[in-house]
């Protein structure tokens, strides 16, 4: 296999900057589970990254309008990271998820879920509380569902598994779907791409990801509604 | 005492009726069935003969490969071996100079008309206060970029009546802008849209279609067009009625028109002699030519054309298959249907399709005795056991069809098959008339596949077989009858929202086709049923009824696979219930439904023949 350096770098430096942190909060043998305390410095509330302003307004409730979806990112979606794990902003997979709900008419409501880091049950919580029943969770490395409220957890409408072949028209198709969703259509599942390769090039990686990124969970807060700007 | 088992093999199915027979009391023991193997009438039926009698036996308590219980095998005497079914498409739509695009994209954007001239949306900074202009935006331009150039140019009053645009933008761009413009999107050829020409975009409000482009006259108005150049605009109306969205544009030579594809002529042989038709005439003057000749002697296809492939790839198919000469093989019935192909519009800019005519041809061949025999000699060896073939089809039908309680005759048998439809017509005295024709289920699914769009012809079967319904919500269904169906369980994510099929044991198998409704699965699905076995249901019974008069006919019984289907019997009693005729699905032996006629009568006619063959054993 070919070693990609500037992917090898990559992995160095999130060790290092895990290490870092580790040291920082005097080595706690449980940095990502914790209920409590996360390892990582808290996050403030608002905070703008590279063209997306995202403002906590209170906690997420259950919608009723029928036109709306809601889209679940986690609490280091575009904090902590900025750019998915093939370095697409944060900002523009916002952008593209809300083109392509607005492109259907339909309306995309954001919450960040603090209790949960994996996907599924992201989805599925925002599909909760959505008015048109229909959710997607997003996280910072660009792994995506597309859920209804009364399917089981780790069940879901549409998966998108390999965050590294997930790219910027993949995002669009998937709001635009979960519009179609959400109005009661029935559209073509979107098309993704498959790479064979993804998973021995990017397992390493997304590994680091997913264990910085469940770092910042808090099985205690409640999922705050934001309010998003582009800029 | 000896155990004879009627066996009959079919396009679809082979049917096997076990039968105790002692002196001339029959005891049916057990049935089976198990799908043909290979082409009716050819040595590789064996395997499925083999499953299905060895099903048969295991039911009546023998073991499975217990050939030697059975002293008598009897076979259908298979007339109509091979039927093929094709489409041809006789029309085809032309755009030339690109000039007009109709291609209804989902979410156009805003409302209204706009009239101007098409430049591009990178020039639109050059557009001078009071120009009327359609800017025509690439892929390349970001939503935001486009709503603010447009903006910008509304700003500085040049009138920018409406836009066009390449990526699926439209609702995007006209959200941002200060006033509601007609924008028609993914325009995917848009480097082929002619720039410097007057143009008229046309975006129906939601739930309407366009008014003005569809209108010969308006459209003559908007362009101040002669009545000469009026009549030419007419095949662009036409093609952009029922669309939401649309955009004619002026050039001095753009026309769309219609091409009729030579598709050949088919040549009918009959007792008064050759009579000719072309195919691209439709399925009425075809079919009125094949009544026109009958009895069918022979048909050929014009050499060098798409049905003259046809016939001769028949032919050839078979002459392999029985090893007859291709000069010795007689096509002896052809059903054409008219259908609606969608196509793609030949130098459309975004992808258009239309629907265009077409027909499906499904032929048959007549065979002769000595294939039957053949592999009569072959099942002999392979089993141990005695085979003799039996009788013709339709006449074992009747048989079997007469076992249906309430039936004596005169009484007519349709057996529908897959590969064809058969009519026999029993008199009081016992003397049968019959018929083969050509067209049964496999056409309704190259039909089904054909009109939807697809290849799959498991799909198709399937589309045939089930009804439909709509998933709803995770909890329930709409089905296609409008009632409401609730689950206790949540259905599978993978139908969610989705056109479905309902299987037996309420499985759904959700249709993964673009732009589908239920309604129009359904309506393809019935039409395509109508056409092809209401049709031959009354074509053959013409052929059987006594003074070809169908009036004559009191008593009609289904029989065949297709029988069992869910809607195919009710249309045709609806249809015969006009000429005061009962008809209905069988039921073979009180016990069996429509299936397993032809196995039956091969063993009930075995009292008459058997005697003389076997001389009493």
């Amino acid at each position: 296999m070919k070693i990609n350096p500037e992917l090898l770098e990559k992995i160095v430096r999130e060790v290092l900057a895990g290490m870092e942190t580790e040291i920082e909060t005097g080595g706690k043998s449980e940095p990502s589970l914790s209920n409590s305390s996360p390892s990582n410095p808290p996050l403030p509330a608002s905070e703008t990254v590279a063209g997306v302003q995202m403002t906590e307004k209170g906690p997420a409730a259950r919608g009723t309008d029928p036109k709306e979806i809601v889209l679940a990112v986690s609490p280091a979606f575009a904090t902590a990271f900025k750019t998915t794990i093939v370095d697409i902003p944060h900002s523009s997979v916002l952008r593209q998820v809300f083109a392509g709900a607005e492109e259907e008419g339909i309306h995309i409501r954001v919450i960040r879920v603090y209790h949960t880091a994996d996907v599924a049950f992201m989805a599925h919580h925002a599909a909760r509380i959505s008015g048109s029943g229909i959710g997607i969770g997003i996280l910072s490395r660009g792994t995506s569902v597309i859920h209804q409220r009364d399917l089981n957890p780790l069940s879901n409408l549409e998966l998108f598994p390999q965050s590294p072949v997930i790219d910027l028209p993949t995002f669009r198709a998937i709001g635009k779907n979960a519009a179609k969703y959400a109005k009661g259509e029935s559209p073509t599942p979107v098309p993704t791409n498959n790479d064979p390769m993804a998973r021995p090039r990017y397992q390493g990686l997304a590994a680091l990801l997913h264990n910085k990124e469940a770092g910042f969970q808090d099985r205690s807060k409640a999922s705050q509604e934001l309010s998003v700007s582009f800029e | 005492m000896a155990i004879v088992a009627g066996i009959d093999i079919g396009n679809a199915t082979t049917e096997t009726a076990l039968a105790r027979i002692e002196g001339r009391n029959i005891t049916f023991l057990a049935t089976g069935i198990s799908a043909t193997t290979g082409i009716k009438g050819t040595l590789a039926n064996i395997a499925g003969l083999r499953s299905s009698l060895g099903m048969a036996l295991e039911r009546a308590g023998f073991k499975r490969d217990e050939y030697k219980a059975v002293d008598l095998i009897r076979l259908n005497h298979a007339a109509p071996v091979i039927g093929d079914v094709a489409m041809e498409t006789v029309t085809e739509t032309i755009v030339t100079e690109s000039i007009m695009i109709g291609h209804n994209p989902s979410t156009p954007g805003g409302v209204g008309v706009g009239i101007g001239v098409t430049i591009l949306f990178s020039d639109l900074s050059r557009a001078r206060e009071g120009d009327s202009v359609i800017p025509v935006v690439e892929a390349k331009h970001d939503y935001e970029a486009v709503a603010a150039g447009v903006s910008d140019a509304l700003s500085r009053k040049v009138n920018v009546a409406a836009v066009i645009c390449q990526s699926d933008d439209g609702v995007l761009i006209v959200n941002r802008l200060p006033r509601v413009i007609p924008v028609v999107d993914e325009v995917s050829a848009i480097e082929r849209v002619p720039l410097g020409m007057r143009c008229c975009v046309e975006v129906a409000a939601p739930g309407r279609v366009v008014s003005l482009l569809s209108n010969p006259y308006d459209i003559a108005s908007l362009f101040e067009l002669s009545p000469e150049e009026t009549k030419q605009i007419v095949p662009v109306a036409r093609a952009l009625v029922g669309n939401r969205s649309a955009v004619v544009i002026r050039t001095p030579l753009g026309e769309v028109r219609e091409r009729r594809i030579p598709a050949g002529e088919l040549y009918i042989l009959g007792p008064q002699g050759k009579r000719t038709v072309n195919v691209e005439d439709g399925a009425e003057a075809i079919q009125n030519t094949i009544v026109a000749c009958s009895p069918v002697e022979n048909i050929f296809g014009q050499p060098g054309t798409n049905v003259g492939g046809m016939m001769e790839r028949v032919r050839r198919t078979m002459s392999d298959l029985t090893d007859i000469p291709v000069g010795d093989i007689y096509i002896q019935d052809l059903l054409a249907v008219d259908t609606l192909v969608p196509q793609k519009v030949v130098g459309g800019v975004a992808g258009e399709f239309s629907l265009e005519s077409g027909v499906a041809l499904a032929i048959m061949v007549k065979t002769e005795e000595l294939p039957m025999q053949r592999l009569a000699r072959a099942t002999s060896q392979e089993l141990g056991v005695e085979v003799e073939v039996g009788g013709i089809e339709a006449d074992m039908a009747i048989r079997g069809a007469l076992t249906t309680p309430g039936v004596k005759p005169p009484v007519a048998v349709l057996d529908l098959g897959a590969g064809s439809s058969d009519a026999s017509f029993m008199k009081t005295d016992g003397s049968v008339t019959l018929t083969h024709l050509a067209g049964a289920g496999n056409m309704v699914n190259t039909i089904i596949a054909s009109e939807l769009g697809f290849e799959e012809m498991e799909l198709a079967e399937a589309i045939k077989r089930y009804p439909l319904c709509k998933v709803e919500s995770a909890f329930h269904i709409r089905q296609e009858d409008g009632t409401v169906r609730f689950f206790d369980k949540a259905l599978d994510p993978g139908v969610f929202g989705r056109v479905a099929l309902l299987h037996e044991n309420d499985m759904l198998q959700p249709l993964m086709l673009p732009g589908i409704n239920v309604e129009r699965v359904r309506s393809t699905r019935r039409k395509a049923k109508q056409e092809v076995f209401v049709k031959n249901a009354l074509r053959a019974l013409e052929q059987v009824a006594p003074g070809n008069n169908i009036r004559l006919v009191d008593y009609v019984v289904l029989v065949g696979g297709s029988a069992k289907d869910f809607e195919i019997p009710t249309m045709i009693t609806d249809t015969l219930s006009r000429y005061g005729i009962v008809a209905g699905r069988g039921n073979i032996r009180s016990s069996e439904g429509p299936r397993n006629a032809v196995a039956t009568g091969l063993v009930l006619s075995s009292i008459e023949s058997g005697s003389r063959t076997k001389g009493g054993s």
